[in-house]
């Protein structure tokens, strides 16, 4: 029996008899199917996403003036719990997914595949957006490429001397209570991982877990706090109290923006953990009004205004030169907009074989 | 001897001998109806997640799936890793002391707003004492992690008086416990005040005219008869500290990590088996501590009956 075949159903749950179960079986049966709707009229499309995806304020609508297509959005935090979220519920028509939980998603029957250059929008992506072997399957492309980021070593060089050039840099003791990260404590699993020889940090097996905990755990004192959003690892870098992370492309400049002094960036040389994300078509979700819908979504004039906000890399081209037009090709720039080839140089961001290894070796070293 | 009909008994649980009418069982179920919203919300939001999380807890963690066999091992996985008990132990002195800290500081509050302020200003006080909930409670931790940050008001006090900003200020478990005690000392007086309102302030001056000295007074009369108003505040601060991962999370840095951001990793990575395992501990102390303080909880102790 496949995997996928044991996912614990409203009615598994059912089966089992606790009362509250049922309760719960009975208030979640009442929730809508994917939507529906005809080709050209109205519809309601629900997509699991995150919130730099998307401009609620003018975009959504003026989306659902030109298409017809509404779009109830759901945020979503983690790859993880967005799959589960999206296979159990099956009310959703579009979810994302960072790298290679795309084509998870895909082995595990969430999603279904597409003919990429069918859509005209398409021809503004980058080329080798729509070549990543990963994404592809015998019927088509697994996701429609939307930006992507690598986390590389920030650091204060007032601070911090000389220039890191490893992840072994959380072991001095000068930059004791220094760090400051997000709390994704798989990445920072992975991370570890690299600096200690794995060729694999999202898979790592049980010896090199065992060498990733040894090594956080000579890190911790490092380690000043895992905050819940990037926002803080800006504030923290701003003010001072931290002087190193590793952290998205473009935090240099966040930084700066929020008054914060000079922060450089490092590539350790035992590389670096990545993310490149996607839209994907549910299965069974209505295909000419996904089509439909990216076509509307994607365009280069939506890219501008989320930018500014987010300061991502979108792999969409046109909307570089967008960019460039308006004044900010230097910051395109430094996020490496202009080089969508450094995406898959990455360690990319995917599912793990055994994922509560992971989170057992972040509990037990920082734990109390 | 006549025989005579027994008249028919409304009540519930009558003996087995006596049949009740349709009409009756109507009657004795419908004096029940107005509990049926309430019983309804109860084990929708109560019973249902309660029962998930318990079921869960024995599920079988595989991958990113859970599969409904039943297995103790998210248990023996909690139990054979020491940071869980640790962690576990950790967070209960922490909740403890922040539940102590501010009864220490709710309690003189209460006290002093319930006997030595006019019943006109009572009103604006305990307005004040509201206030914060109009703000989120996100924002309002988030504040102090400016308040209490590098460049805070704090630091910036300290330094004016020639003072260094102290390492534990922020991202470390005082950090911690000193938040938590501002969140929670609403609760805290709030039912503290309800409390000595209804105190006869009479039996203080009766003992101390018999010679008592006023800690003595208040110890020996007005705590014992606040008792359930003492308890019922250190069960609605105590229960969700215990619970607590945002404010941990937000200003406590690696150094004040608490059990339920422990939970919360599990969550994030979609290990739903094992966090819903740790989780019931929380319910456990939980439901040990409400089992503790029963009898304090009594309607009728807690009315001075």
């Amino acid at each position: 029996m496949e995997m996928t075949n044991n996912l614990i159903t409203r009615r598994q749950a059912l089966r089992t008899g606790v009362a509250g179960v049922s309760a719960l079986t009975l208030a979640a049966c009442g929730s809508s199917s994917p939507s529906s709707g005809s080709a050209t009229g109205p519809v309601t499309l629900n997509m699991l996403t995150w919130n730099d995806h998307y401009d609620p304020t003018k975009q959504l609508p003026a989306i659902q003036k030109e298409t017809g297509i509404k779009v109830n959005v759901t945020l979503g935090s983690d790859d993880a719990a967005m799959f589960i979220k999206a296979k159990q519920s099956g009310d959703f028509d579009i979810v994302s997914a960072d790298a290679l939980w795309v084509p998870y998603d895909y082995q595990q029957a969430l999603i279904e595949p597409f003919d990429i250059e069918s859509f005209p929008v398409a021809s503004q992506l980058y080329s080798v957006s729509k070549e990543f072997p990963f994404w592809k399957a015998s019927g088509g492309y697994l996701g429609y490429p939307r930006a992507w980021s690598a986390l590389r070593m920030y650091y204060n060089p007032k601070f911090v001397s000389p220039a890191p050039t490893s992840y072994e840099v959380w072991l001095d003791p000068k930059y004791k209570g220094k760090v400051v990260m997000e709390n994704q404590p798989t990445d920072l699993v992975a991370q570890a991982g690299l600096a200690t020889g794995s060729k694999d940090p999202y898979n790592m097996n049980d010896a090199e877990l065992s060498r990733a905990k040894d090594f956080l755990t000579q890190a911790k004192p490092a380690f000043l706090t895992f905050v819940s959003q990037n926002t803080g690892v800006v504030r923290a870098l701003a003010n001072e109290s931290a002087w190193l992370t590793s952290d998205n492309l473009g935090i240099d400049i966040r930084v700066k923006s929020a008054g914060g002094p000079l922060i450089k960036s490092a590539v350790p040389k035992e590389g670096v953990v990545g993310w490149m994300d996607s839209e994907m078509k549910v299965k069974g979700s209505h295909a000419n009004r996904f089509e439909q819908f990216i076509n509307a979504w994607g365009e280069a004039e939506w890219v501008p205004p989320l930018f500014k906000q987010y300061r991502e890399a979108w792999f969409n081209e046109k909307a570089y030169k967008m960019l460039v037009n308006q004044g900010q090709g230097e910051f395109a720039d430094a996020l490496l907009y202009n080089q969508p080839e450094e995406a898959a140089k990455a360690h990319l961001k995917g599912p793990s074989k055994n994922p509560n290894a992971y989170i057992q070796v972040f509990n037990q070293v920082f734990g109390a | 001897m006549s025989a005579v009909a027994p008249e028919a008994v409304p009540a519930v649980g009558g003996s087995s001998s006596h049949r009740r009418s349709p009409r009756e069982l109507l009657l004795a179920v419908s004096q029940y109806l107005g509990f049926a919203p309430a019983m309804a919300l109860f084990g929708l939001f109560f019973l249902a997640p309660m029962g998930l999380i318990v079921a869960y807890s024995f599920w079988t963690q595989d991958g990113y799936n859970v599969v409904s066999t039943w297995t103790l091992s998210n248990y023996q996985q909690i139990f054979s890793t020491p940071v869980y008990v640790s962690t576990f132990l950790t967070t209960l002195w922490m909740t403890a002391a922040a539940t102590a800290l501010t009864l220490a500081v709710a309690l003189p509050f209460a006290y002093w707003l319930a006997r030595y302020v006019s019943r006109r200003w009572q009103r604006p006080l305990l307005f004040l004492v509201i206030l914060p909930f109009w703000v989120s409670y996100l924002l309002r931790v988030t504040s102090w992690t400016i308040i209490l940050g590098s460049q805070g008001a704090i630091s910036r006090l300290l330094s004016l008086v020639g003072l260094s900003t102290p390492s534990w200020l922020l991202y470390d478990r005082p950090a911690v416990i000193f938040v938590l005690i501002y969140l929670y000392f609403p609760f805290a007086a709030l039912t503290l005040y309800a409390s000595l309102e209804r105190f006869d302030w009479s039996q203080l001056h009766a003992a101390m005219d018999l010679g008592a000295t006023q800690s003595r007074a208040i110890r020996r009369i007005m705590l014992p008869q606040i008792k359930p108003g003492i308890t019922t505040a250190v069960i609605f601060v105590f229960i969700p500290i215990l619970g607590e991962y945002l404010t941990p999370e937000l200003v406590g840095g690696t150094r004040g990590v608490m059990i339920g951001n422990l939970i919360d990793n599990f969550f994030q990575e979609a290990q739903y088996a094992t966090g819903a395992a740790v989780a019931l501990l929380i319910v456990v102390v939980v439901m040990v501590l409400l089992v503790i303080f029963r009898r304090s909880l009594e309607v009728g102790e807690m009315y001075g009956r």
